[in-house]
């Protein structure tokens, strides 16, 4: 048992923390160009010419053929530097991960190369107004006519919506079949005629999602991936890649530094309960880090994390939430001024990053839906509906 | 990198667990409840010395696995599971302290009998003053001609009645160092504390009682060094009486049918049952971290230490008390092993340190770091 990177492990560590060093004014420069999408383009495509993107997809298509241990080196690395995240993150988490298993070789060759260099942006279609933690009851229509699917219907909670160049959705195209055996998964250009994008502001004023409806658009069959009404497997499979990681840890850590430096005086917290509080966040943001690395180290040996990221997310997603808003308290009546206020404090950053927690116990499967997984799939509890 | 158990640690964990729940069964522990303290019977200890369990923390070179304090971690979490009696816990803490900071002459002298199971051995660290560890310690010993001479009190001293040998942490000069007293030494008496899980737990009275300055653990570090060690042993007690608490219970909502359905399918149930999962992956991952800081000795071990304390404790008492609701009725009643595990979960929990004590260590770590 032992934590230790080997020398090459170490050297590798050195070689990425002083490419960062050399590129931080780029990575600096994106947060104030005019043009902020094309600077975050162009910011991706330089670390991926400088191989820290898709360290762990196939050289073959772009990727660095990477270990383990050196994506979670470069993800701590680029955490720490609090590098600008990179644009492309959906289209790298979850559907590079997706054509690499289940995509055609044509379409591996076509997509995954421009996913990494950032040349082509991507957003998902999954969510649908009726259909959220229930995803496989979802209805946007696709009928086959000739080589075409036209697809009908209304995504919800898409990020990146009015600039991403294409889509990768699930639709519905055999009505009549049980709810999971009659979806399909497609790629579609965002410039297809009949696609409609909205942008959805959030709870907490930012725009992160947008609503995109489909009016009978027509996508060529060659961009379904997989078996026809064979896309929830698809789906799901990659579902858990979104839930694991040890990223999320690194930026935990600044938010109880910030908790503790806004609470301190000369150093130290004096208010008993503050204190305590504190130091519970520490222990569980702690815990969360060494969970972290036996997942890892479970993935090293070729275990499946499986249902054990759900652990991870959830108990995450509640630290994020209290730490948050143990920032707001801190920082009593000033905390809920916005940020035009003259008496603001923090720049209304303490609301902002309250709102945001809020989202990770919904986004990318719901607290409720994460207990109901450990429920199930690690206690082995029976199912609390028909379905899971 | 590997931060899972290795295959010999997998081994020694399946094997405890495997022999423990053949040796010791629950109604012994219930019956002790009756006719206090809860003690194994000697062949069982033989059993224990024989399996060389008790020298699963210490170093190759002391006689022991080599595997380090995460060996004996796995040993003390399955005691907790198995609701065994605490000498074999205390013990291995008393083993692993020594190894780790007695001179070469007491280590050749006690490892062996301990390893060898003739000689049971504790801490005995806290005083009546309403706090813990061994910076509250006030008992002083005095020095004089027959070497160091030690008098007062002890209190929660963990097996003390049938522990051969004592570690008394107690100032000497301006540092607090661990003294070995052997329990037939003069001046030394024992007295019964009765914890509500029927644990033999005594207040440790010491009138005069000599101890030769040479014998004092070298180390100026030893005590608070034995106290982490202990602590963590505990800490890994206190997980295994959650894991068998939420196993308990998990296994009687899958068979206990109410409204036509088994109670687990309901998400009040399953719910709440997810929650002490979540907990106890969390302490566990907290209780490999101090084990690893442990052995490396290094400067985060004391705050890790407290963390996987506080968290487990806590994390302990809940599964306990989920289990006592979610059996309902029978979850209330004294045949049913769920109250066993909440006593012993209730009582280790405040036991080398409870969660607001170590919380209170982290956030001077906390100070340390973000200074």
């Amino acid at each position: 048992m032992d934590l230790k990177f080997s020398a090459a492990e170490e050297a590798y560590r050195l070689r990425c923390r002083e490419w960062i060093a050399a590129n931080a004014h780029h990575a600096a420069a994106v947060a104030k160009a005019a043009d902020p999408v094309q600077a975050a383009r162009d910011w991706q495509r330089r670390l991926w010419e400088a191989g820290y993107v898709g360290l762990a997809w196939p050289k073959a298509y772009g990727g660095q053929d990477a270990t383990l241990t050196q994506q979670v080196i470069v993800s701590e690395e680029m955490a720490r530097a609090k590098l600008p995240p990179l644009i492309n993150t959906i289209g790298l988490s979850i559907l590079g991960p997706t054509l690499v298993l289940h995509g055609t070789e044509a379409q591996r060759r076509r997509f995954l190369p421009r996913i990494l260099s950032g040349e082509e942006l991507w957003c998902q279609g999954f969510s649908e107004p009726g259909a959220g933690s229930d995803l496989a009851s979802l209805t946007t229509r696709a009928v086959l006519e000739g080589d075409d699917f036209v697809v009908t219907g209304q995504k919800l909670w898409t990020s990146l919506g009015p600039i991403a160049d294409w889509c990768f959705l699930l639709v519905r195209t055999d009505p009549s079949a049980p709810k999971r055996e009659g979806i399909s998964y497609l790629l579609c250009r965002m410039d297809t005629p009949g696609i409609s994008v909205r942008p959805l502001r959030n709870a907490g004023g930012g725009v992160h999602f947008s609503e995109v409806f489909f009016d009978s658009v027509r996508i060529p069959r060659e961009h379904l991936v997989g078996e026809l009404h064979g896309g929830w497997k698809i789906a799901r499979s990659t579902l858990d890649h979104e839930r694991s990681g040890l990223s999320g840890v690194i930026s935990l850590e600044g938010s109880l530094e910030r908790l503790w430096r806004q609470a301190a005086a000369g150093g130290e917290i004096a208010d008993a309960v503050a204190r305590q509080q504190a130091a519970q966040y520490w222990i569980e943001l702690e815990g969360l880090r060494y969970l972290g690395f036996r997942a890892l180290s479970d993935q090293l040996a070729g275990r499946q994390p499986g249902a054990s990221a759900s652990v991870g997310k959830l108990f995450a997603a509640k630290l994020r939430q209290k730490i948050a808003r143990a920032a707001l308290d801190n920082a009593g009546p000033y905390a809920c001024l916005t940020k035009k206020s003259p008496h603001v404090v923090g720049k209304g950053r303490l609301v902002a990053g309250y709102f945001d927690s809020l989202g990770y116990s919904i986004g990318g499967g719901t607290s409720e839906i994460m207990h109901n997984v450990i429920a199930e799939r690690v206690l082995g509890l029976p199912r609390s509906s028909g379905e899971a | 990198m590997d931060f899972e158990l290795g295959e010999e640690l997998v081994a020694l964990r399946d094997i405890a667990r495997d022999l423990l729940a053949q040796r010791w069964k629950a109604e012994s522990a219930r019956r002790a409840l009756d006719a206090p303290p809860s003690r194994m019977p000697g062949e069982l200890w033989a059993e224990l010395a024989e399996m060389g369990w008790f020298g699963a923390g210490c170093s190759e070179a002391g006689g022991g696995s080599g595997l380090g304090v995460i060996a004996a971690a796995l040993l003390a979490e399955e005691a907790g599971r198995a609701l065994l009696p605490g000498a074999m816990t205390s013990t291995l803490a008393g083993a692993v302290a020594l190894d780790r900071n007695g001179g070469a002459a007491l280590k050749a002298e006690l490892l062996p009998q301990i390893i060898a199971g003739s000689l049971p051995v504790t801490l005995a660290v806290e005083e009546p003053n309403g706090t813990w560890g061994p910076d509250s310690v006030e008992v002083a010993a005095q020095a004089g001609a027959g070497g160091l001479k030690l008098s007062g009190r002890k209190i929660f001293v963990a097996d003390g009645s049938s522990a051969g040998l004592f570690l008394v942490a107690a100032r000497v000069g301006d540092d607090v160092r661990l003294l070995p007293v052997e329990a037939g030494a003069g001046g030394v008496e024992v007295v019964p504390m009765q914890r509500i899980d029927a644990q033999d737990i005594v207040e440790l009275r010491l009138d005069g009682v000599q101890v030769g300055v040479e014998r004092m653990l070298p180390d100026a570090g030893a005590a608070h060094d034995a106290y982490a060690v202990w602590t963590v042993l505990v800490a890994a007690d206190l997980l295994g009486s959650a894991g068998a608490a939420l196993a308990m219970t998990t296994a009687y909502a899958k068979e206990r049918v109410q409204f036509g359905r088994p109670i687990g399918s309901f998400q009040a149930v399953s719910h709440r049952l997810a929650d002490v999962q979540v907990n106890v992956e969390i302490g566990r991952s907290l209780l490999y971290a101090a084990c690893l800081a442990l052995d490396e000795r290094r400067g985060d071990a004391g705050a890790l230490v407290a963390a996987a304390k506080a968290f487990i404790g806590e994390t302990a008492v809940d599964a306990a008390e989920a289990a006592v609701q979610l059996h309902g009725g029978i979850g209330y009643t004294w045949e049913l092993d769920v109250h066993l595990h909440l006593r012993r979960a209730r009582a280790n929990a405040v036991t080398a340190g409870d969660a607001g004590w170590h919380r209170e260590t982290v956030a001077r770590h906390m100070a340390h770091c973000y200074a």
